[in-house]
């Protein structure tokens, strides 16, 4: 019984850490119609700014809350030189992005010396409930992720802003002829997926230690699990990266764990095939 | 502001593509001339290593050892009277830019010797382009899985051996005799597992599970669940960063050290203490070829480190598991084949560096087992403690390697 608890929190835990990763790239993507490459670099630079601020003896969590806004702004800049260039050409939008985050990524690199560096979790320990053991980081994780679900889609359903967003993608020309600054919202909405990446990574760092790769390693799932829960929404990066993190924590519980790597594709691509334009088609934002 | 000082759109094109160029060229080769004034046309000694991507760190400390002691060297008056030149190529942590970069040292410089390659991989992919095709002697630093045994490549780092033989015994003693064998999914933990599992059974112990798991694998619940149902007294890992820091932070919070069990792993050295929070790791056990606190017991190692953190301050150490030990064993082993084989050919040094010795070196003395191309060397066994590591049992002399 305490085997299939834990088992449960920690599949939980994992599908958490990976909606909480994707939201951002699903927002952009879904938004902007831009596959951002870079975006495991935006997970890789929230991470860094808590790195440092562990190196200068702050506080862990104001770190925390701060990574969001250094991403943000940087991804904010990035868009005004670069990606604002790219939206009539999404390929060569990928190829951009790639070659922002190979730089982002090996000057990291460079800053840490290519090794891996341990930050410590704001919340360390454990609490026991019965004869399981509960990390209290994770469970933060899990509720954040909770908390910044229901937070984006709030602003992104019900809110003035959302609204924008939602009209400036479904007919550029219509909302700019009703006077709204596409150019801006797009901006906006960058930013905004960039915050979300900074604070995956600030909030993950402690689990995973801070290293120059950290953020590639989620890239690949990422644009999966966009793919299983269809391009174009904001519940379908939830659902997505849901399935593929429960998938890929879950499966090493029950077969070879490296016969479950396998699998996680497997059965994505067979879930594509079947419901070809995502899960949660037709019944979105 | 005067019109010169602006930078005209065709300036600024002009000089990114010299620097293109510049770096499409010439990045990442890099020659150490001897000094002005040594006399005799200099011995051409190839590194070929890492210095950047996923593995730079380790790299970058091999490349730096080799300078040292090149310079070492030339200022004593050389190798059999003729000062050496070194000429570095990046491997790059890849291994079809090697192959093109290490034939640069083989096709263009004519090197006499090449040292480096740290992944099994990158040996597997260069020493091809080396050996057979190049015709030279090739020199392999890096602890290993073992079973290399192709002529005129020399090994100066542990083998599987060296790594467990005294090892697992000691955690028999100091764990318990219940092992587990997570590792990464590449050759060298399949092959190091398939030996210590004899030594454990052999020396009492018995093996519960083992299992392999995908290189960037980061999620290891399943199997820290695996550890503590089965009541596992030492893990024995060969998972490899990045699951490396996870997992071992897990297994922490399931509680697996407060209950008694024994962390061990054979490539954790002072670089990878950083990966996870010192009380998560707190008394994993490690054994290899040097650990910086050696120094406080050899003088001769004391020097070197010394030396090494005078001459490179900063974040590349000098450490047993990124194969900078393994080179400067090496270097020295080559360099006293050299002056007896009083030639830099590749059969005469191959047959001097058969059974070559130094008397000091990290870690302390080494020598050749004739007919073996592997090294014989002191083993040290450390355990991790509060961030730093302790020794807690050292080989009485010095340890076979026990290949080909």
């Amino acid at each position: 019984m305490e085997g299939a608890i834990t088992a449960v929190f920690e599949v939980l835990n994992f599908g958490a850490i990976m909606i909480l990763v994707v939201l951002g790239l699903g927002v952009i993507a879904g938004m902007m119609g831009i596959f951002n490459f870079a975006h495991g670099e935006f997970v890789l630079l929230g991470a860094y700014t808590v790195y440092l601020f562990s190196v200068w003896a702050l506080p862990i969590w104001l770190g925390m809350l701060v990574a969001p806004a250094v991403v943000a702004a940087i991804a904010l800049v990035l868009e005004r030189l670069v990606i604002r260039r790219f939206y009539a050409a999404p390929v060569i939008a990928m190829l951009g992005t790639y070659a922002i985050g190979l730089v982002i990524r090996e000057s990291v690199r460079g800053l840490i010396g290519g090794l891996y560096r341990a930050v410590p979790e704001p919340l360390p320990g454990s609490f026991d409930i019965g004869a399981v053991h509960i990390a209290r980081w994770r469970l933060s994780i899990v509720i954040v992720t909770a908390l910044v679900i229901v937070g984006s889609y709030l602003l992104l359903s019900r809110t003035g802003f959302g609204l924008r967003v939602r009209a400036a993608l479904e007919n550029p020309s219509l909302a700019r002829a009703s006077g709204i600054s596409t150019d801006r919202v797009y901006a906006a909405t960058f930013a905004f997926g960039a915050a979300l990446a900074g604070l995956a990574g600030a909030l993950v760092v402690p689990v995973f230690s801070l290293s120059a790769d950290l953020g590639i390693r989620f890239l690949i799932q990422g644009f999966l699990a966009v793919m299983l829960g269809g391009v174009g929404s904001f519940e379908g990066s939830v659902v997505g990266a849901g399935v593929i993190g429960i998938l890929s924590a879950a499966l090493p519980w029950a077969v070879a764990p490296v016969l479950a790597d396998v699998l996680v594709f497997v059965i994505a691509v067979v879930l594509v095939r079947l419901w070809p334009r995502g899960l949660t088609a037709g019944r979105t934002v | 502001m005067s019109e010169t000082s602006h930078v005209t759109r065709r300036r600024f094109l002009q000089s990114t593509a010299w620097m293109s160029g510049a770096i499409a060229t010439g990045a990442g080769s890099w020659v150490v001339p001897p000094a002005w004034g040594q006399s005799g046309n200099p011995i051409k000694v190839g590194i070929a290593t890492d210095l950047t991507g996923a593995i730079g760190y380790a790299g970058n400390a091999n490349a730096n050892i080799a300078k040292l002691l090149t310079k070492e060297i030339n200022a004593k008056g050389g190798v059999i009277g003729r000062p050496i030149e070194l000429l570095i190529e990046d491997t790059a942590s890849n291994e079809s830019t090697a192959v093109a970069n290490v034939r640069k040292l083989i096709q263009r410089d004519k090197v006499d010797v090449v040292f480096g390659g740290i992944t099994s991989s990158m040996r597997n992919a260069i020493k091809d382009v080396i050996v057979t095709r190049g015709k030279t002697l090739y020199i392999y630093p890096q602890l290993y899985e073992g079973k290399e045994c192709t002529p005129y490549i020399f090994c100066t780092g542990p083998t599987p051996a060296q790594q467990c033989d005294e090892f697992i015994p000691w955690l028999i003693k100091n764990g318990g005799k219940r092992f587990a064998l997570p590792s990464a999914n590449y050759v060298w933990p399949h092959v190091l597992n398939q030996y210590a599992r004899k030594v454990i059974e052999s020396s009492g112990g018995e093996v519960i599970f083992e299992e392999y798991y995908p290189l960037d694998q980061v999620e290891y619940s399943a199997t820290v669940n695996k550890i503590m149902t089965n009541k596992v007294d030492v893990v024995f890992n060969t998972v490899i960063p990045p699951g490396v820091g996870p997992f071992f932070k897990q297994l922490y919070e399931a509680g697996f050290q407060k209950r008694g069990g024994r962390l061990s792993c054979v490539y954790y050295d002072e670089n990878t203490l950083n990966i996870n929070a010192p009380h998560e790791i707190e008394g994993l056990a490690s054994c290899l070829d040097y650990f910086k606190v050696v120094t406080k017991e050899d003088a001769p190692s004391g020097r070197i480190q010394a030396e090494y953190d005078k001459q490179f301050p900063g974040n590349i150490a000098f450490a047993a598991g990124s194969a900078a030990t393994g080179m400067y064993r090496g270097l020295k082993l080559w360099e006293a084949a050299v002056n007896e084989a009083k030639s830099v050919n590749r059969d005469p040094v191959a047959k001097a560096l058969d059974h070559a010795k130094i008397s000091e070196g990290p870690g302390g003395p080494a020598e050749m087992v004739p007919g073996k191309r592997h090294c014989k060397m002191r083993m040290y066994t450390a355990v991790a403690k509060g961030g730093t590591y302790e020794l807690v049992a050292r080989s009485k002399g010095l340890v076979d390697p026990k290949e080909c």
